[in-house]
């Protein structure tokens, strides 16, 4: 009861001193904000992430044409991964679940009437949608008979169906690729982004033997998409496919890769880069700005105690303690810092509530980081209260009253 | 009530030493009214010092109501201070910004217990120094010997065993000043214990008993055959005034 009257103390004097209590709530009310919204970017920026390595698949590896460091797609001018390597792949790998040979070609004219749109063209064998699991929502898939007649059908992707047939179901219609004319049999379900950003959705599936052999005229693929059975084989399956596309290259240990092996841990790595040094920054900087905010509430505070040297004086003569001219003084500051607290956790949820509304930026609150912003801030308002309470405390009451 | 045995007090250490207080001795009984008076430099405000338990004697025994309180660690002199001590200071000390009834309620947050009639004890302490109708006017609505009559009601509310005044009419009119050793008159009558420290002679001389400080020690130690009586001094002047 008695350090609740004395704490009392504290909390009267912020309201009697109100604009005092509003620079001391400044700091510690920015900071964080600044933390709930940043560590918000952060979280979605994660999130993000996740979808994209979701999208790629968290068992498949990807064995790319063309060689160097980049993760982005396949180098369409490689010819040196053929068929004959996915098959060496299946006969002499365990572990695979599915297996995926794929030519492509990128930005093609693809006319229906009036319409017209750019899209990738994937040729591909039945196994495609189940190394993807990506199926026809509507309509059916690339099957076998198709690649074993050469037939000049095609799924396609939710942005192309968009683009091309608005108002009409496409299942049965034509379009054009080229010159060459295509039945749709199939719309793909939608897919959302890739993992280097792109649209999922803007694509073309062919039969593989059409696409080679009609539309390309080729006879090297883009890539092989492997799925393996257990998450804990991909690396197993990965060192395999590596020594044997080596050896089947004929690629000596000094010469440089001509192709790319690619699993979800890379792409999540890619993907996660640059937005996560960008996010650790603005933490840094939210962090920043909080302690910043201490300070000003430490030079606040001693500056009132010394405005308050006869007050205090005072109160030690009618029977305060040091105990109690510090628990004054650190309640202070400690309700300051909460009340700045609150504000800031509310300012900083509401810009994340407003923010997505102008920018296309991710933000997701969580609790966890509103934890750590009202914990770093409580941290901040005891580190930095401490010094004035303690100041307040030690003064001499003899000479505070003269 | 109050005893002080061979008391010194000594500042600075190591070869630069000054002593203030040299073997000061004397005891209070209840009910005393007490002036302690000398020129300033003779050690009167660091003997007021130790007395009101703000200060340590650097020797010696200062015995409170019974307790050596020379052995007393800060928080049991803190609540000493709040139980037995009312201070009266020259400079007042009240809180700004803050009614004349909080003003006085000020020490009751430091007791241990918070009585249930605060507000009306209170009253009736501002009501002893004869301000019942300014309880919630503020320090600065109020005039110099008005404040002073606050911080008096300030030192009743605990109910103290002694009431220490550092020369309370210092920063006073003679009219307001005489009105302060009026209130101290009427609460000596009531039997409570005071002690003013001063350096004025007509101050002390209101007192039943005077100290004398001279250099660090106890110069003189007098009864007061007639003290001044402060009323009839404030009706004399008074009376001047309309003359």
């Amino acid at each position: 009861m008695r350090t609740l009257r004395i704490v009392g103390i504290g909390f009267e004097a912020l309201v009697t001193h109100k604009l005092r209590t509003l620079l001391m709530m400044a700091g510690t009310l920015v900071g964080v904000a600044a933390l709930t919204v940043v560590m918000a970017m952060g979280k979605g920026a994660e999130k993000k992430i996740m979808k994209r390595v979701e999208n790629f698949g968290p068992r498949a590896i990807m064995l790319i044409a063309g060689g160097g460091k980049d993760v982005p797609g396949p180098d369409l001018t490689t010819t040196t991964l053929t068929l004959r390597d996915a098959e060496a792949i299946r006969q002499n790998i365990g572990g695979i679940e599915a297996i995926a040979p794929a030519a492509m070609q990128r930005q093609m004219p693809i006319k229906a009437g009036a319409a017209q749109v750019q899209a990738t063209i994937f040729a591909c064998e039945s196994d495609w949608h189940h190394a993807w699991d990506w199926y026809a929502q509507v309509g059916e898939g690339i099957t076998d008979d198709d690649n074993s007649m050469l037939a000049r059908v095609c799924v396609i992707g939710q942005t192309v169906r968009e683009e091309l047939f608005p108002d009409t179901d496409p299942v049965g219609q034509y379009l054009h690729i080229g010159n060459v004319r295509f039945q749709v049999k199939g719309v793909l379900e939608k897919r959302g982004t890739s993992p280097m950003g792109t649209d999922f959705d803007n694509r073309l599936l062919i039969p593989l033997t059409t696409g080679m052999r009609r539309l390309f005229n080729q006879d090297h693929l883009s890539y092989i998409r492997i799925k393996v059975a257990e998450v804990s084989q991909l690396e197993t399956v990965t060192r395999d496919v590596r020594r044997l596309i080596h050896e089947r290259h004929r690629i000596g240990p000094a010469e440089e890769d001509d192709f790319r092996l690619i699993s979800a841990e890379i792409v999540a790595r890619f993907a996660a880069g640059s937005s996560r040094t960008l996010s650790i920054l603005l933490t840094v900087l939210a962090g920043l700005s909080l302690l910043i905010g201490g300070v000003v509430l430490m030079n606040i505070l001693l500056i009132s105690v010394k405005e308050r040297t006869r007050e205090i004086g005072l109160r030690r003569a009618i029977g305060a303690s040091r105990t109690d001219v510090f628990v004054q003084f650190l309640a202070e500051s400690l309700t300051v810092t909460l009340l700045g607290m609150a504000v800031g956790v509310l300012l900083g949820w509401g810009l994340c509530l407003l923010l997505p509304r102008f920018t296309p930026m991710p933000l997701v609150v969580s609790w966890e980081s509103i934890a750590l912003a009202t914990g770093a801030a409580m941290a901040v308002g005891t580190f930095f209260g401490i010094q004035p309470a303690r100041r307040a405390a030690r003064l001499d009451p003899v000479k505070a009253l003269q | 009530m109050m005893e002080m045995n061979n008391i010194t007090k000594t500042f600075g250490n190591g070869e630069m030493t000054t002593p203030v207080l040299k073997g000061i001795s004397f005891t209070i009984d209840q009910g005393e009214y007490v002036a302690i008076m000398g020129t300033s430099g003779t050690g009167k405000s660091t003997l007021m010092n130790i007395l009101g338990l703000l200060d340590r004697a650097t020797d010696g025994r200062y015995l409170l109501d019974g307790t050596d309180v020379t052995t007393l660690d800060d928080r049991q002199l803190s609540r000493l201070r709040n139980k037995k001590l009312g201070f009266v200071f020259q400079q007042f000390h009240l809180l700004e910004r803050t009614s004349a009834r909080k003003n006085v309620l000020l020490p009751l947050i430091y007791a241990e217990e918070y009585p249930d009639d605060a507000d009306t004890r209170a009253e009736a302490a501002l009501v002893t120094v004869g301000l019942a109708d300014r309880v919630d006017y503020r320090p600065n609505e109020l005039s110099g010997g008005q404040q002073q009559r606050v911080a008096i009601a300030r030192a009743l509310i605990n109910d103290p065993e002694l009431i220490l005044a550092d020369e309370p009419t210092g920063n006073l009119d003679r009219r307001s000043g005489l009105e302060v050793l009026d209130v101290f008159k009427r609460l000596h009558q009531q039997g409570r214990t005071l002690l003013t420290v001063t350096h004025d002679q007509a101050v002390a001389e209101h007192a039943d008993r005077i100290i004398v400080m001279e250099d660090g020690q106890v110069a003189q130690d007098q009864r007061v055959d007639q003290p001044r009586d402060a009323a009839r001094e404030l009706e004399q002047f008074q009376q001047e005034a309309q003359a």
